[in-house]
């Protein structure tokens, strides 16, 4: 049996509603990111960059496509002893249910995680764009002796009521925990990333169980729980780049900040790489007439047209005389010639036809601060016009 | 289709690369974001050919560096997979030999062992993506002995070494026969065989003591007993013997029609995966028809250029007709018309190197200029 200190549960099972269009198919986690990745490959690859070799991923949500990106691991170097497991809902002996919230998702796995008899376990959300090294988080958390480490970072305030916010005490240990408080006190945000002591999680995931009014979250009532008890709650501050990309604003705004963070040192530097289960695309072709800008291009991509400040997928098709600005375009759609495309994000092997103008601006104030969001595998017919902040679902 | 097992020949000792080939096989050259063998290497792997021996040559470390244990090509695995096969030590430097029969003698226990009634060979030195599914099938209908590849060229091919066939009307090959001047559109050998498993051991007892045999050699003394027929390839083969043809291969790919035969079938050409982030492409980037890998920064001009994963181009650059190899590092307001850089080449600011199309210039692996 193969025995490591430190197993990660990845919670990968939330709808991400707020996503409109993009996650109507496909579980949030699952969604592609900058061209070359999907979400999830962030929190994957910091485990495999991390050493962290046991990943449990708590599924529910649509988990096809998630469930055979993910595969046996490979790609992050998981297919070796421990691994990546798929864990979705399950029948136990007496009963099964869906996961009803973060906490019960886990309690529902208690097996699991008993059967590599780990120290600590490390709670993670699919949904985050960061790059972490998770050990240091495991040495500060052995250092202070604590039962629960919460990693934490410094948010905007105006933003702060979004998350859980935490005030210290001087030696960083946590006095008070309050999830989405409208008067938040802090500027301090949990990240969603969490060390618990294996024995007192799974303590305190029973007592919750058997809790009839609880909503069987982490935010919610576990940690608001053990604090009350006096465990020792201590926050890790996180300094670094970490984006929740849970509405399209935030999805947008961090695919462009990672494109932002691009640099010499970073395309050369092959470190602390993110992973990404790849298809295996020819390299991107660039026409006689096309003109690209201050963009992000992918493998497979044909650009025949003009390209500013844009990301495109793997396998994109940009025809002639097309104008695309401001947008992402997921992998493998297929903009045709003379489209115009202003500020979109479109699903994957999304057609838009010839002549289309999407993105067209009106004069109302614009919603989602004028993202167009179009449903993967849309095909949008020749000439056709779609206004700026629309959410465009398939028709069925 | 019956089964067949492969068996690559990663060891020609081809010298007319000016030094890209002097560290490397020539197999492990680089080739966009490829190297040379990957495209042999797919080709039997789309094929459903799974049990693949590769020999290799002494200077290999490039070569296993690339392949690994064939995991990207779907070869590791508990039943079949990929064989690394060892060469001879027979022999010169600079030999001719396509398919050394003291090569496949050393290796007969990887032919014994496996119970697959043909064995499909090839060269990996040559850009091409074939499916041998339909000329195993033709091997079959023809009842053949050997199935040799050939491809009908419109113009006559100046290359010496290549052999062409002559063949009946039922496309039974009656005779090889060298270049030739006068010939039209010559049939050449394009380096592929299918050959019965049985038939090969019988070929390999026979002939291994014969000082510098090639298979070839055996095949040319067995036209009239065996039954050996020429199967036409209809798809782009770009061969690779000289920079020249390096050059032309390369620019040849920029062609969207050449591509799509290559590329963009149902049969890809798989490589090494390295997990670069996407290209991206500058402010005042102008790239005009070049293929672009992943992992480049591109902040000057690039035009009618093939530019291989991790290269950083910095403004105000111009590289026009070049081939760029992976991490080269090319600083501003350098100028480089007709060069092919190996790899993890830099080159300083302002700089000037010129080539022309019929002589590239040729810059070595990790210079600094």
């Amino acid at each position: 049996m193969f025995e490591q200190e430190c197993i990660a549960m990845l919670l990968a099972g939330g709808q991400g509603s707020r996503l409109g269009p993009l996650t109507n198919n496909i579980a949030k986690p699952a969604i592609s990111f900058c061209g070359n990745y999907r979400i999830i490959d962030f929190c994957l690859s910091n485990c495999a960059n991390s050493k962290i070799n046991i990943v449990g991923v708590l599924t529910q949500y649509k988990p096809f496509l998630l469930s055979s990106y993910i595969g046996i691991g490979s790609a992050w170097d998981f297919d070796y002893v421990g691994g990546v497991h798929i864990l979705p809902p399950h029948l136990g002996s007496t009963e099964g249910s869906w996961y009803r919230g973060t906490a019960d998702a886990v309690y529902q796995n208690i097996d699991f995680i008993d059967f590599f008899k780990p120290s600590f376990v490390l709670i993670i959300s699919g949904d985050h764009i960061y790059q972490a090294d998770y050990n240091k988080m495991i040495d500060f958390h052995r250092r202070n002796k604590a039962q629960l480490t919460i990693s934490v970072t410094e948010v905007p305030w105006q933003e702060a009521s979004r998350f859980g916010v935490v005030t210290l005490d001087v030696d960083q240990r946590i006095r008070d925990f309050a999830e989405k408080p409208a008067y938040p006190n802090s500027n301090l945000a949990s990240m969603g990333v969490y060390i618990f002591d294996w024995p007192l999680l799974k303590q305190a995931l029973m007592e919750d169980e058997e809790d009839l009014q609880s909503n069987h979250d982490f935010g919610k009532d576990i940690i608001p729980k053990l604090l009350q008890q006096k465990n020792r709650v201590y926050a890790y501050k996180f300094r670094g780049y970490w984006r929740d990309v849970g509405i399209i604003e935030s999805y947008y705004h961090a695919n462009f900040d990672y494109f932002s963070s691009l640099n010499y040192s970073r395309m050369t530097n092959q470190d602390r790489r993110i992973f990404s289960n790849l298809e295996d695309l020819p390299s991107q072709y660039v026409g006689s007439s096309a003109l690209i800008e201050n963009s992000l291009i992918c493998n497979g991509c044909t650009v025949l047209g003009s390209v500013y400040h844009s990301i495109l997928g793997l396998g994109v098709y940009i025809g002639k005389g097309v104008e695309v600005r401001d947008s992402i375009i997921l992998p493998h759609s297929k903009i045709n010639d003379h489209s115009v495309i202003r500020k979109v994000v479109t699903g994957e092997n999304v057609e838009i036809e010839s002549h289309s103008v999407i993105g067209a601006t009106k004069n109302e104030p614009l919603k989602q601060e004028g993202i167009t969001v179009i449903e993967d595998q849309t095909v949008l017919k020749e000439g056709s016009k779609i206004e700026a902040g629309e959410n465009v679902y398939r028709v069925r | 289709m019956c089964e067949a097992i492969g068996i690559l020949f990663g060891n020609s000792r081809i010298d007319g690369l000016q030094g890209l080939a002097e560290k490397r096989p020539i197999e492990a050259l680089p080739f966009g974001r490829y190297r040379l063998l990957d495209f042999a290497l797919s080709s039997m792997v789309n094929s459903g050919i799974r049990t693949i021996g590769l020999i290799t040559p002494y200077h290999n470390r490039t070569m296993l560096s690339h392949i690994g244990a064939g995991k990207a090509w779907f070869l590791e695995r508990k039943a079949g997979g990929l064989f690394i096969l060892p060469e001879t030590i027979y022999g010169l430097v600079g030999r001719k030999e396509q398919f050394f029969l003291k090569d496949l003698a050393l290796n007969i226990e990887y032919l014994q062992r496996d119970q697959a009634e043909n064995v499909v060979i090839s060269s990996c030195n040559q850009v091409f993506n074939i499916n041998y599914h339909e000329v195993l099938d033709y091997h079959e209908d023809k009842n053949a002995d050997i199935t040799l590849v050939y491809k009908k060229f419109d113009t006559p091919n100046r290359k010496n070494s290549q052999t062409h066939l002559i063949m009946d009307e039922k496309q039974r090959v009656i005779n090889f026969n060298d270049y030739d001047e006068l010939e039209n559109s010559p049939l050449n050998f394009i380096n592929m065989l299918i050959i019965r498993r049985q038939i090969l051991l019988d070929i390999i007892n026979e002939y291994q003591e014969q000082e510098g045999f090639d298979l070839l050699d055996a095949i040319t003394i067995k036209l009239k007993s065996l039954k050996i027929y020429g199967y036409s390839f209809q798809g782009y083969i770009g061969i690779i013997q000289s920079v020249q043809d390096y050059y032309q291969c390369s620019m040849d790919i920029l062609d969207t029609k050449i591509r799509e035969k290559l590329f963009l079938g149902l049969d890809r050409i798989h490589t090494k995966l390295l997990d670069n982030p996407p290209t991206c492409h500058g402010e005042h980037a102008k790239v005009r028809n070049s293929l672009i890998a992943s992992g480049c920064m591109i902040e000057g001009k690039v035009e009618n250029s093939v530019i291989s994963r991790g290269v950083i181009i910095e403004p105000e650059a111009q590289v026009i007709n070049c081939i760029i190899m992976s991490k080269c590092w090319i600083r501003a307001q350098t100028i480089l018309n007709h060069v092919i850089l190996d790899k993890l080449v830099e080159v300083g600011e302002g700089r000037v190197l010129q080539g022309n199309s019929e002589n590239p210039m040729v810059v070595l692996k990790r210079a600094k200029i």
